[in-house]
């Protein structure tokens, strides 16, 4: 009995080594699993389905696993530093500097011509922007994201801009209006946690990032107009300090009749405010110098120690496909990156859809560089040291500059 | 041979809790102190060869950091005001629970523990309404006696008591039963000795209750400090350390510089002067309770 014991726990203490030397194991036995099965990470859930047809066309089974964003860019940082990943995975434009500069993607640049949906020709100008880094190709555009103005037309009528407001100035005489109608009444919901959302006001006033020039792109006059703007909407009430009332409450009852976002939010007014339906429309965003908008969106890249290349890249030419361009859209209201896509009639016949995509014509990528995120919240807290802590404008810019010259230093 | 296997036989009782302690607590501190001390981010992840030493910078950056010191000066406020409420008010609760009849006494137990067993985003959705400026329910009610608009999440210094009034709320369960378990093993016949001499109930709580619950009561706020120190949830998911900083705790900079900026030398750095914090606050309370036992 006594010898039992020890001998016991002996086993017990292998048995735990053992099954867990076996579970870190089997989350890496996907190169196990089969020839022709690829794995893909992606970010938009409803992939999974969405691929079916695929899988009989071709006889490769795809194998999707669905990332919810908030933990998209943790998962990540997972397989870089494993090098363990999938053999095909989604990656957001503002991601891809950080991720290529650590060699997560392989550069397919030499497999273009192979593909018939490849070249960069059938996408928007901004959307191959971001697929290109360093001189390497490391993905091909998914789907595409922009931003435009949505408004109230019954709203915007009264104050006299039944069609929304054309340039900055427009924006402004109508803001001001808007914000008159009484107490808790505002012209436009601001995106404040959006660090795109600067950039954007910036381009629009002539500003544009210069990598080579780097933090000194910030010292300039353009891009004090545009925190000036942005601050005056706080100064003078326009805009809501504080998240205020829940959003698409205030939209429908016209406490807030403006507001700039993406296209998935023309589903989302239809599902929560539906009783002011055909009493809002979506402009393209207002001009002060042009009328520039981001282009975000989504590629489909290689992972670099994916085994599997051809199949992988036979998927993304599927997803290239301006048919399955269009059905994605139509399944999850995603804009088609392939320019061919937008001549289908589901998407040129939409007059909402057809804004966005007019919009997509005057668009811009985000400074490609690894420090992008930092550098857009950064702004994002001078915005909010200004507005909500009346923080000098000169003053925080010089401050701002120094940071950012800090950040791109590291 | 059985003088050697009862000398062995303990280290295979401890074997398994140790080797897990080893692999999953000391390594990762061990490689977290090493990797404080480098400029690792995710191109050193990849490709170590990337990594380079830079010795005591990381340091030296972090007490130039407004961000950080401001966390700093966020996580003391937190833990001045916090540590004592949330200490103080479980006590209370556990008193008074102790009080009332029994059925009364399971219904409160539940009532006050449920909250820390509800997921924490569950209880910011819930409490992201209470607290909002329009609409909230704290405000309405307000409203009725005429108090203005008090704006909970959106003023630095009020977003931080906000914050600590939902903490105190969340973790109060936890204390409260190790309170109500030391209430319980106090032996009766203290009160009823204490009956006989004459002691009203207030005499009896200062000279019996609280000296026989000296060591619970060191227990839980040793806990709680550390707690409170390492705040981090109700930050996170409320205000992300907003507005203007005002809510920014120690462990959210470790986080937002770990991992969303993927600045992990700087966050480890970060961890570990918070480590340092963690342990000399705790020994000062181990000091405390030394001279307090040799009165």
């Amino acid at each position: 009995m006594f010898k039992v014991k020890p001998f016991i726990f002996v086993s017990f203490l292998t048995a735990i080594i053992t099954l867990s030397a076996c579970s870190s194991g089997d989350s890496s036995g996907e190169d196990e699993a089969g020839d022709n099965t690829i794995q893909v990470w992606t970010m938009s859930e409803g992939l999974d389905d969405f691929v079916t047809d695929f899988e009989e066309e071709s006889g490769i089974t795809v194998d999707v696993q669905s990332i919810p964003w908030d933990s998209a860019h943790d998962k990540l940082l997972t397989a870089v530093a494993s090098g363990k990943g999938p053999d095909v995975l989604q990656i957001g434009t503002t991601w891809v500097a950080e991720f290529a500069e650590a060699d997560t993607f392989m550069d397919i640049s030499e497999y273009i011509d192979d593909y018939e949906n490849l070249a960069p020709d059938n996408f928007y100008d901004s959307a191959i922007g971001t697929t290109e880094f360093d001189g390497k190709t490391i993905g091909i555009p998914w789907y595409v994201d922009t931003r435009a103005l949505f408004y109230r037309t019954d709203i915007l009528e009264e104050v006299g801009y039944p069609n929304g407001p054309e340039t900055w100035d427009d924006m402004i005489d109508a803001s001001r209006k808007l914000a008159d109608r009484g107490e808790d009444q505002y012209a436009i919901d601001l995106p404040t946690t959006d660090p795109q959302f600067p950039f954007i006001l910036a381009w629009e006033h002539g500003w544009n990032y210069d990598i080579d020039k780097g933090a000194e792109s910030f010292d300039s006059e353009n891009f004090k107009e545009a925190i000036e703007l942005h601050h005056l909407f706080y100064e003078e009430g326009l805009s809501q300090m504080g998240e205020g009332k829940e959003f698409f409450q205030a939209f429908s009852d016209g406490s807030k009749p403006m507001f700039f976002s993406g296209p998935w939010d023309i589903g989302t007014i239809k599902d929560r405010a539906p009783e002011i339906e055909g009493k809002w429309n979506v402009k393209v965003m207002p001009t002060a110098e042009n009328n520039k908008s981001m282009m975000g969106g989504a590629h489909l890249s290689v992972f670099a120690n994916s085994e599997k290349v051809d199949q992988s890249l036979e998927f993304i030419n599927w997803m290239a496909d301006p048919e399955t361009q269009v059905k994605w859209y139509e399944t999850k209201s995603e804009l088609p990156a392939n320019k061919e896509a937008w001549q289908d009639p589901v998407l040129a016949n939409d007059g909402l859809v057809s804004t966005f995509g007019e919009q997509l014509e005057s668009t811009q990528p985000l400074p490609l560089i690894p420090e992008y995120e930092r550098l857009g919240n950064e702004i994002l807290n001078v915005l909010e040291e200004i507005n909500r802590g009346g923080a000098d404008i000169d003053q925080s810019l010089e401050e701002f500059q120094v940071e950012a010259s800090k950040i791109l230093s590291k | 041979m059985n003088a050697m296997k009862k000398k062995w036989t303990p280290f295979l009782f401890i074997g398994p809790a140790v080797l897990l302690l080893i692999v999953f607590s000391f390594l990762p501190i061990i490689v977290a102190f090493s990797i404080s001390f480098t400029d690792t981010n995710l191109i050193g992840l990849a490709n170590w060869s990337q990594i380079n030493f830079v010795g005591l910078d990381n340091y030296f950056e972090l007490f130039k950091d407004e961000t950080f010191m401001q966390s700093m000066r966020n996580t003391f406020i937190y833990v001045i005001i916090g540590v004592p409420l949330a200490v103080g008010s479980s006590f209370f609760i556990a008193f008074f629970i102790n009080l009332v009849g029994q059925k009364l006494a399971s219904t409160f137990r539940v009532i006050y523990y449920v909250p820390s067993v509800t997921n924490i985003v569950a209880i910011a959705v819930v409490w992201g309404f209470l607290y909002n400026q329009e609409y909230g329910l704290f405000n309405y009610l307000l409203s009725l006696i005429d108090v203005g608009r008090i704006p909970w999440l959106e003023d630095p210094f009020v977003a931080k008591l906000s914050l600590i009034l939902l903490a105190v709320w969340k973790s109060n369960g936890v204390s409260m039963l190790i309170f109500l378990a030391a209430l319980q093993s106090i032996p009766r016949v203290y009160y009823e000795a204490a009956d006989i001499d004459g002691a009203n109930r207030w005499q009896k709580l200062i000279r019996i209750t609280l000296p026989s619950m000296s060591f619970a009561t060191f227990f839980v706020t040793v806990t709680t400090l550390i707690g409170w120190l390492q705040f981090f949830e109700e930050p996170f998911v409320m205000t992300e350390g907003g507005p203007l900083n005002g809510t920014n705790s120690i462990a959210l900079f470790i986080y937002q510089e770990g991992f969303q900026y993927n600045e992990f030398g700087y966050g480890a750095a970060a961890s570990f002067i918070l480590f340092a914090i963690i342990i000399v606050a705790t020994l000062i309370q181990f000091k405390f309770r030394k001279s307090d036992q040799t009165l």
